[in-house]
């Protein structure tokens, strides 16, 4: 039984992002949505097949990922940042919530967000592509795994940050360009060799994989790397940001 | 003295090579009204955040109702109402959305009566579903204020809760916590209003660069330093003090156009005004000044306190 401090934290969280729906849950719905019909549409009709499936049910599940992945991360750096920025910090700081309440409810909203997002961008490919799920169970559990680790590396990001520059850092120089290349629009067997093995080095193709095997059934590595991966940086992440609560870095004086 | 409801013992903080605050001693007694004095800067916030858990201590034991705020910080923190210096919002949510997100982070589900009583006191009902973002600078501070009571603290830290406020929302501040005393809360008021110390505090604390000068009584503090002035105006400059006069320990100012004379709270002015008459100085004006709070304060941080005070 959760108790009524961290619940109250979680809902007071998922309200806020849901308080600014265009922001929050439809901006990045119209741009994920670009993404699958020109990319979907454009290329799929020179490329056909990629790894036997037909190019544009191959770009949903790394799209979904994109979703699920930028979402759970801004959720939580946003939301810290600006309770810094606006002092509000301080009311969260004063009371009895435990260090592991904080992190769970901050992490559990982002999750949430990054969930939601992930399935409406499922669900409008799905008008396209159809909704068949292969593993459907798995799919769910690798999801809600990468949108808890994100979430968790977004609270990490809004500890540290002193300002939003430092917070857009990380979505713009490390997570889109790792997931763009990390196989949402094409498959490392496509590749020359140099650019194969710099995609193989890149631990969310393994994560983008993981989900299309989940989602179509088939995939070039398989469903536990991405599995490892996620579980890796869940725990990495997570357990940063607990130490970081517990010495009160940036956040007590 | 009540049994505290905070101790300090031996309380260090340090930000690199300065020290905020330095072996500080310190006792809050119950179900008073306590006032935390000093200029800008010299520890007042740090010692506050310190006991709230706003601050890590770099040394020494912080304790509330016997309990450390560090190894115990979950009973601590709900026995303690923190109102801030800094005004902050969130312009997500209403004043009673603020309110109840506020409880609920306590653990505390907060009742319609609590709410409403809430709210009444801070003058706050018209305003409830209002959108925090709309509020006036008072308003918010009202707020504020509600926060930190939506767990019913046992002691409440008001850091410098009028600064900025105007003058009827100040008295109605003051005449709010005052009714919170009389239901037993305690109250640690910092703050550089000397006027609002010496309309509110039972006892006081002087505070300067990281150190506690003195902890006193308020009442006993401005008997004990207390005194009055009786200052003479001259319509013609006096060149020398007679002699009669020194030995009163009269002195000139105003370049000689003025005789001033300090006394004790009880002590008479007659013979200061009679050897002024006998000397047959040429009296334009006169008038007294007691001592206040205030100016006990600018001498003890003139001279600093004498080390059995501390």
């Amino acid at each position: 039984m959760i108790g009524l401090g961290p619940r109250t934290l979680f809902l007071k969280e998922v309200r806020r992002f849901m308080r600014v729906p265009g922001q929050t849950v439809l901006s990045p719905l119209v741009t994920t949505t670009l993404y699958f019909l020109v990319f979907g549409w454009s290329l799929g009709s020179r490329l056909r097949e990629v790894e036997g499936i037909p190019y544009a049910r191959f770009i949903v599940p790394g799209l979904v990922m994109l979703g699920a992945i930028t979402n759970a991360f801004l959720n939580t750096s946003s939301s810290i940042t600006v309770m810094k920025l606006q002092g509000t910090m301080v009311d969260l700081l004063v009371s009895p919530l435990s260090y592991g309440e904080i992190l769970g409810a901050f992490v559990g909203a982002a999750v949430v967000r990054g969930m939601m997002v992930g399935g409406v961008v499922w669900l409008v490919s799905g008008l396209f592509t159809g909704f068949g799920l292969s593993h459907p169970v798995f799919s769910l559990v690798l999801l809600v795994l990468v949108a808890t680790a994100f979430g968790g590396l977004g609270f990490v990001t809004g500890v540290w940050a002193r300002t939003f520059e430092q917070v857009n850092f990380f979505p713009t120089f490390v997570i889109t360009p790792l997931t763009f290349l990390g196989g949402v629009f094409y498959s490392a067997a496509m590749l020359p060799t140099p650019l194969r093995t710099l995609t193989l080095s890149n631990p969310l193709y393994y994560v983008v994989d993981g989900l299309r095997w989940g989602m179509l059934g088939r995939s070039g590595t398989g469903p536990w790397p991405g599995v490892a991966i996620a579980a890796a940086l869940c725990g990495l992440s997570l357990g940063s940001g607990y130490v970081m609560l517990r010495r009160g870095w940036r956040l007590r004086g | 003295m009540h049994e505290p409801v905070v101790t300090l013992r031996g309380v260090v903080k340090r930000y690199g090579n300065f020290t905020a605050l330095d072996r500080v001693d310190l006792d809050v007694p119950a179900g008073e009204i306590f006032a935390l004095l000093g200029p800008n800067g010299a520890g007042k916030t740090t010692l506050i955040s310190i006991v709230a858990g706003l601050v890590r201590a770099s040394a020494g034991s912080t304790r509330v109702l016997g309990r450390d705020v560090v190894d115990d910080y979950r009973f601590t923190r709900r026995a303690v109402g923190l109102v801030p210096q800094e005004i902050n919002f969130d312009p997500f949510f209403t004043v009673e959305e603020t309110l109840r997100i506020q409880a609920g982070y306590f653990g505390v589900a907060l009742s319609h009566g609590r709410l409403e009583e809430i709210l009444g006191a801070l003058d706050l009902a018209a305003k409830r579903n209002a959108n925090t973002r709309s509020l006036s600078g008072g308003m918010k501070r009202r707020l504020l204020i509600g926060k930190a009571l939506v767990h019913e603290p046992r002691v409440l830290f008001l850091d410098e809760p009028t600064a900025g406020v105007d003058v009827q929302l100040r008295q109605s501040l003051w005449a709010y916590v005052r009714t919170l005393r009389s239901r037993g809360t305690t109250i640690v008021l910092t703050t550089h209003y000397l006027e609002e110390a010496e309309e509110l505090a039972d006892r006081v604390a002087v505070i300067d660069q990281g150190r506690v000068l003195l902890v006193e009584e308020k009442q006993r503090l401005l008997e004990r330093y207390a005194g009055k002035t009786l200052r003479v105006a001259l319509s013609a400059p006096a060149s020398a003090l007679p002699e009669s006069l020194a030995a009163l320990g009269a002195r000139l100012e105003d370049g000689g156009l003025a005789v001033a004379v300090s006394a004790a709270p009880g002590a008479s002015f007659g013979p200061a005004l009679a050897a002024i008459a006998q000397a047959g100085l040429p009296v334009r004006d006169l008038e007294t000044h007691r001592m206040r709070l205030e100016d006990v304060f600018v001498s003890l941080l003139r001279r600093g306190a004498p080390s059995e005070e501390t």
